[in-house]
């Protein structure tokens, strides 16, 4: 068994509510940096090496550090849990079971930060958790842990929870910013960054749910505590949803020292590919990230064993590589179809762009387009060409990065798999009726002699 | 890489690399390897553009007008931090340069870049462009043919070609098939105008353009301001004049008619019609901005309504005449009574609305060759308390500051005045400031647009400014607040003026003005606290009883906070009329000649004498008001009126039409059929602003060429030429051929704050008065001193207006009349125009506690009555008015709403209080009239 920091209660009955929580160690955290200066929260922070949970993976005290402190301008916290990315689900397992653990992070981050005012934007379809975090907030407030004078510190917070409705693009963190304020949710142009122009134009750091739950673990044990959990610049625990063709799918929290293969096999974790099936292929940080071939997947191209860390997920880059990304780990068995499911994602994108830029706007829709084509037996050859020019016009080249997000999967997709998509233009009768099925994708990877 | 853009290219100037020309600390990025000069702060697209020319780095998304959005990707350019490093592709628009970088504005991958997104765009936009209206002017056609599209690569698929085209609304019409998402058109509505209308629907390829919640243009919030179709890059949102297209001869620049802002408009001319008009973005009064009455009213110009003769009254009857015939009755009558009664029996009223050098040659005609000093102009039923007041105060009755330091300051002062829609285009900046959440305070009887955005809402009941403006100098004096400093340096009669304040019974005001005395000392408080405050007023403060009082006030309110003679502060009005300022300027009062020398004082009754080379009278002549009470008296023969409908505009109908109508020779020049013109005895066609030239002064002081459009419509002429024709028939020579060149060469030899304007100079944007001996303006005024020296606090205290003293107990309501956006003044203009498509009559605006008392439901006609009559108006039911007070629009002669005005006027100025008028009200039985459309 791992190390939980996260999910260490997560059988005691009853830990939804403050009694059971505060029983079991809860508000501990709290009291202890209350009586500490933010400045030392936020250095503990840094000394943890914890990183956003949210994605990017953005080390989280030094995001906290870039916030500016004009006087007299109030400053904000916004809590990022809109979780909407395909496969994602760790948020929500967090916030309905644990949601005094994640307002515990929120009232410490909100300490360290200085913010009086927080704010969770939630996920609109989420529909029933927000009341669970209202009672939270509540009891919270009613045991002094919120509003005025909390515990006779002096500091005021309140926390405000806020729906969302119901767009991916909300999660992108400028465009959560307008939509809080009551606006369309189009990401802004940076810079200004949010850490110097965010809510209401005033200073704000945007955290995923995961990240500011985990400055709990990390305020009770001390950053080097913290840091020495996991490896390398993956410290800590990492909560991963797991899903797809797998036995067991659900929320799994991991120190990151296990190996991909262990994830996916061993009964604690995924429990194996349901029905005896084989692996095919797997995208394992949500899907936004590059997919990747179960050869790939499981070795790197050196021939190393891949472990669930942010370094080894990523080892070899786009090309051989992919992301830990937020953690939504979906797994394709031999039945399933790369280029479906490549065009299922497509429309998602699509269908989510905001509209702003040229390049996202129309791109995702011809990426769509085409695919749709080539799934449905109509492609050309040249189509799969044009497909990699439109990704590559969209990369790097817009003003968020949903559009390098709807890139990324058609890329690794033709990249990995470019045979299976010209069997679908090749074959067109027969891809309607039977899959490409594993092919050669399983097979061990030749490591070429480091040259 | 291809070179052919870079049209102009400074040659490298050393900088870092070679080591001469360039300043040692500047900073410098590298352009193709080359070193520029960076300003700071500045985008990699302004960079480039600056050193390279406009088309040096195609852009879709970004205008001259508005922030850059970064959302067509079109303008992306590779950047290096080092050379050989790692190249990023970035989006110049809003890229800041980084110094030191190195850009490749033209780099293989940038160019493959532009095509492919053009071609994306094309995949869903309608290749007709041979027969769309804005073929060889649109900016996607230009872009596509620049990054060198030749054939599109994708397949068929699902687009948006079939969209609807929207022509619901008189003016606005879009087709958005044409739309490329590059959401200038949001931008513009929201930065520009702030408005608010359109944004964008749905997601990724759903992404539409929608105006309101989904409705079409004339069921939206749209102003008609035109600022989207003037922003769009194609056509897919235009309007019916289709301003875009370049199927036009020549496009020239002028000045608008309808409002002392001033706009400058382009206006597109084909085979010698008015085709269009937009609006430059390079002009300094409105920047691309105009609102629906300058870029669309035009129509009226050619009317087929247009006088195009002279006309004779005979026995009751207008009978045709020829210009000479015309003049020869003229002439001849106005000898006769100048002969038998002197020249005091006849008096002139010029025309706001007219030129400079028009006005000039109207009070020279009736000063130098009627002998009167009886003259006047439409600015005494507006601005004129503004003139005599803060010439008292300040020594100079003008605006102290410009428009453009509303980017500067940090409060604003709204007081009387509705500028989003009296002033629309300097109203739009007012929102936008008020809008960003700066501190914005407004004084106003009705909830204006203006109010809602604001800070501060002093809604308080009319005709008691003066009350407010004692409240507010109370709080100031007593927290403490006044500038110390500025008062002993600069300000004489302050001691007394404070003991005047500290003795006010605050309560009293209080119960007087009806505000809450908290909320006027905390605006109070900010208005001293700001570093900068900027005052504006409209008529809402001049059109009182106490209007001069309170203009003198309101001095004085900037005075002890010494907000006066620095960028973002000062005392200005927001004038009504396009060049009240000029007219003014030019003499048209009886008490004060060209240039504001008193024609009573000897040493300047001489100087005219000379000028003029004439006999003058060494008395003030008549106010407007003191002309009709001649005229009825007999003292009165003979009246010459220029443009100015005093029967529908003027208060109390009934006692100006009885007087005019005694007036043995009445002479009327006119683009229509008003009112006023029915009881003339001679009428003369006149020419619009768009058939002639000369300058306007605008709002601010500055002195703008208006330039001939058109050739004067058949049978019309300029006032300008009528006015020399005149005088030369009468005897006083003058050239022949009027050109406002050399009248305006005559006006600087007599108004000192013209010296140094010359025709020929005044460029694009004008000069703002004072121009100096050089040649050069002036944009603030009382920068060292004051123009009378010291500034000087004057006090008065709140007095209720004899209309209300008198008739408050049978007529308890009180009604104020205010403007509605679409129309201007008597509407003979604008009701001309697709305007009244928009705004169809007049409207009264009554409160739902007062309505409800009198069983009166929205849109029932409700009979307003006062002492002088009563009037019939369509009810309107709204709280913008609070209970007890009504407010009107007076555009439409259907209802004559100066029927029920009253004659009590200002006391100093005789400006007639329009703005409070004691009445009662009932729901009427008569029918309701639909006003005769007029297009
Ligand atoms: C299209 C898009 C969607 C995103 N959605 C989420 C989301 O649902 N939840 C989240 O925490 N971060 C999301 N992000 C990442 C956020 O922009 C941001 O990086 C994150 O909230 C930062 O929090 P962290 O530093 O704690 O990871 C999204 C980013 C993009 C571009
Ligand atoms: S990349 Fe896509 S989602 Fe992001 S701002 Fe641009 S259009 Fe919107
Ligand atoms: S015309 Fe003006 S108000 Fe109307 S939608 Fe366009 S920008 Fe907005
Ligand atoms: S209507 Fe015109 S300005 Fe507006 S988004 Fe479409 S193309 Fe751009
Ligand atoms: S704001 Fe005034 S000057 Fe400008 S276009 Fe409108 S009416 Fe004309
Ligand atoms: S002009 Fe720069 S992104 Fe459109």
């Amino acid at each position: 068994m791992g190390v939980k920091l996260l999910l260490e209660h997560d059988k005691v009955e009853g830990i939804r509510y403050y009694d059971t929580y505060r029983k079991n160690g809860g508000y501990r955290a709290a009291e202890k940096a209350l009586k500490m200066s933010p400045a030392d929260i936020v250095e503990e922070v840094k000394k943890s090496g914890l990183r956003g949970r949210g994605g990017a993976g953005f080390p989280t005290g030094l995001k906290w550090s870039f916030l500016a402190k004009p006087e007299g301008v109030p400053r904000h916290l916004v809590c990022n849990a809109d979780e909407s990315e395909p496969g994602t689900f760790k948020d929500r397992y967090l916030m309905e079971f644990h949601p005094h653990l994640f307002i515990e992070g929120l009232l410490i981050s909100s300490f360290a930060l200085g913010s009086n005012t927080t704010y969770v934007y939630i996920r609109g379809e989420y529909a029933w958790i927000p009341d669970i975090l209202e009672q939270a907030i509540d009891e919270a407030k009613n045991n002094g842990w919120l509003g005025k004078n909390i515990q006779g510190t002096g500091f005021d917070c309140e926390i405000y929870v806020h729906r969302g409705a119901g767009a991916y693009i909300c999660g992108e963190e400028t465009a959560l910013i307008e939509s809080l304020e009551g606006k369309r949710g189009n990401p802004r142009m940076k810079p200004p960054f949010p850490a110097i122009q965010g809510v209401w134009m005033r200073p704000t750091v945007v955290n995923n749910v995961e990240t500011l739950a985990a400055v709990v673990p990390i305020i009770n044990l001390g950053g080097d505590e913290y840091a020495k959990i996991g490896v390398g610049k993956s410290t800590g625990t990492k909560l991963m949803s797991a899903c797809g063709n797998i036995n067991k799918p659900g929320v799994y929290e991991i120190d990151m020292t296990i190996s991909v293969e262990e994830f996916i096999y061993s009964d604690e974790y995924c429990g194996g590919i349901r029905n005896g099936k084989k692996l095919k292929a797997c995208i394992p940080g949500g899907s936004s990230v590059p997919i990747l071939p179960a050869n790939l997947l499981l070795k790197t191209a050196k021939g190393e064993t891949r472990l669930m860390n942010y370094e080894s997920m990523s080892d070899g880059g786009f090309v051989s590589g992919s992301m830990i990304g937020s953690g939504g780990f979906e797994v394709l068995d031999e039945d399933q179809c790369i280029v479906k499911h490549t065009m299922t994602l497509a429309r998602f994108y699509n269908h989510e762009s905001c509209g702003q830029c040229s390049p996202c706007r129309e791109g995702t829709g011809w990426m769509y387009k085409i695919l749709k084509n080539l799934e449905y037996g109509k492609g050309k050859m040249s189509d799969i060409d044009l497909l990699w020019d439109i990704q590559r016009k969209i990369e790097g080249n817009t003003i968020c990065p949903l559009g390098d997000a709807a890139a990324w999967p058609v890329a690794a997709a033709i990249r990995h798999f470019r045979d299976e998509f010209e069997w679908h233009v090749l074959n067109p009768d027969e891809s309607q009726k039977r899959n490409y099925g594993l092919a050669h994708y399983a097979d061990p990877i030749h490591v070429a002699a480091s040259a | 890489m291809s070179k052919q853009y870079y049209v102009e290219s400074k040659p490298a100037a050393g900088g870092v690399i070679s080591g001469n020309g360039m300043k040692a600390d500047a900073k410098v990025a590298y352009v193709d390897d080359k070193p520029y000069e960076v300003k700071e702060g500045e985008t990699i697209l302004s960079l480039i553009r600056r050193h390279f020319g406009k088309g040096a780095v195609p852009t879709l998304c970004d205008a001259p007008n508005l922030e850059p959005f970064g959302s067509c990707r079109v303008c992306s350019v590779d950047v290096a931090l080092s050379k050989g490093g790692p190249v990023k592709t970035m989006a110049s628009c809003h890229t800041p340069v980084i110094p030191g970088s190195f850009i490749y504005p033209e780099s293989d991958r940038v160019q493959k870049l532009r095509k492919n997104i053009i071609e994306l765009v094309l995949t869903d936009h309608p290749l007709d462009c041979l027969t769309c209206e804005v073929n060889n002017n649109c900016e996607l056609q230009e872009v596509a043919a620049r990054v060198g599209i030749r054939d599109v690569r994708y397949p068929e698929g699902k687009t948006h070609l079939d969209k609807k085209k929207d022509l619901s609304h008189a003016y606005m019409t879009s087709d958005f098939s044409k739309c490329i998402n590059c959401f200038r058109c949001v931008r513009a509505c929201d930065e520009v105008q702030g408005q608010f209308v359109l944004s964008m629907g749905g997601r990724g390829f759903d992404s539409h353009i929608i105006k309101g919640m989904e409705v079409n243009f004339k069921d939206s919030d749209c102003v008609s301001c035109g600022a989207c179709a003037q922003a769009c890059p194609t056509s897919a949102i235009s309007d019916i004049f289709e301003s875009k297209s370049i199927q036009v001869d020549e496009k020239v620049r002028t000045v608008c008619t309808y409002c002392g802002v001033g706009c400058n408009l382009e206006v597109a001319v084909k085979g010698g019609k008015i085709k269009s008009i937009q609006a430059p973005y390079e002009a300094e009064t409105n920047q691309g901005h105009t609102c629906l009455k300058g870029r669309f009213a035009f129509a009226f110009y050619n009317h087929k309504d247009r006088l195009r003769t002279p006309l004779i009254k005979k026995n009751g009857e207008f009978v045709e005449a020829t210009w000479e015939e015309a003049y020869d009755h003229i002439a001849t009558k106005l000898t006769e009574i100048k002969n038998k009664y002197g020249g005091d029996a006849i008096a002139g009223i010029s025309s706001s609305r007219g030129t400079n050098e028009e006005n000039y040659l109207m009070q020279k005609f009736i000063r130098a060759v009627m002998g009167t000093n009886n003259i006047d102009c439409c600015a005494r039923v507006c601005h004129s308390p503004t003139a005599i007041g803060m010439q008292r105060s300040f020594g100079t009755g003008a605006a102290t500051n410009s428009i453009k330091d509303i980017k500067l300051t940090d409060c604003i002062l709204v007081i009387g005045a509705n500028p989003t829609d009296g002033h629309p285009v300097t109203g739009a900046k007012l929102k936008q400031f008020a809008i960003s959440g700066k501190t914005s305070i407004v004084i106003d009887p009705r909830r204006t647009e203006l109010a809602k955005y604001a800070t501060y809402h002093l809604q308080l009941r009319p005709g008691t400014n003066m009350a407010i403006m004692n409240m507010m100098l109370y709080y100031i004096i007593s927290e403490g607040l006044e500038d110390k400093n500025f008062i002993e340096k600069r300000t004489e009669g302050y001691e007394e003026f404070k003991q005047e304040i500290l003795g006010q019974n605050i309560d009293e005001l209080e119960a007087i003005c009806g505000v809450d005395k908290n909320l006027v000392r905390e605006a109070a408080i900010a208005y001293a606290k700001a570093p900068n405050a900027m005052e504006f007023h409209g008529l809402g403060v001049t059109e009182h009883s106490q209007g001069t009082h309170t203009i003198m006030m309101i001095s004085s309110l900037a005075m002890i906070t010494g907000n006066v003679g620095r960028p973002g502060v000062g005392v200005n009005p927001l004038r009504g009329q396009n060049n009240v300022q000029g007219s003014a300027d030019m003499g048209c009062q009886p008490y004060q000649g060209a240039g504001y020398f008193e024609v009573s004082d000897p040493v300047y009754h001489k100087k005219y004498e000379e000028f003029y080379n004439a006999k003058l009278p060494n008395y003030n002549g008549l106010k407007i008001p003191q002309m009709y009470e001649a005229a009825l008296n007999d003292k009165l023969k003979a009246m010459w009126v220029i443009g100015e409908d005093m029967a529908q505009t003027d208060p109390n109908t009934h006692h100006v039409v009885n007087a005019l109508s005694k007036l043995e020779l009445f002479v009327v020049q006119e683009l229509f059929m008003t009112e006023t013109a029915k009881l003339a005895t001679v009428i003369l066609p006149a020419s619009s602003f768009l058939e002639k030239s000369g300058t306007f002064t605008n709002g601010e002081r500055r002195i703008q060429r208006v330039n001939a459009v058109v050739a004067p419509i058949e049978g019309t002429k300029s006032d300008g030429q009528v006015m020399v024709d005149i005088m030369n028939r009468m005897g006083y020579k003058q050239p022949e051929l009027y050109d406002p060149e050399w009248v305006l060469e005559e006006i600087s030899q007599i108004v000192p704050f013209f010296e140094g304007v010359k025709w020929d100079e005044l460029g694009g944007d004008g000069k703002q008065w004072p121009v100096n001996k050089e040649g050069k303006g002036t944009d603030i005024l009382h920068t060292e001193t004051f123009k009378r020296g010291k500034g000087k606090f004057i006090h008065n205290n709140y007095k209720k207006s004899k209309e209300l003293v008198e008739n408050e107990k049978q007529y308890p309501y009180i009604i104020t009349t205010n403007r509605e956006l679409e129309h201007y003044n008597c509407g003979a203009m604008t009701r001309r125009t697709n305007n009244v498509l928009i705004v169809t009559d007049d409207v009264l605006m009554i409160n739902p506690v007062d309505a409800a008392k009198h069983q009166i439901v929205d849109g029932d006609m409700v009979c307003v009555e006062s002492p002088r009559g009563k009037v019939d108006v369509k009810a309107k039911i709204t709280d913008e008015v609070k209970p007890g007070i009504l407010s009107s629009t007076f555009h439409f002669p259907e209802v004559m709403m100066n029927n029920i005005t009253s004659s009590v006027s200002d006391s100093e100025a005789m400006c007639p209080e329009y703005k409070v008028v004691a009445c009662n009200i009932r729901k009427s039985k008569g029918e309701y009239k639909k006003p005769k459309a007029t297009v």
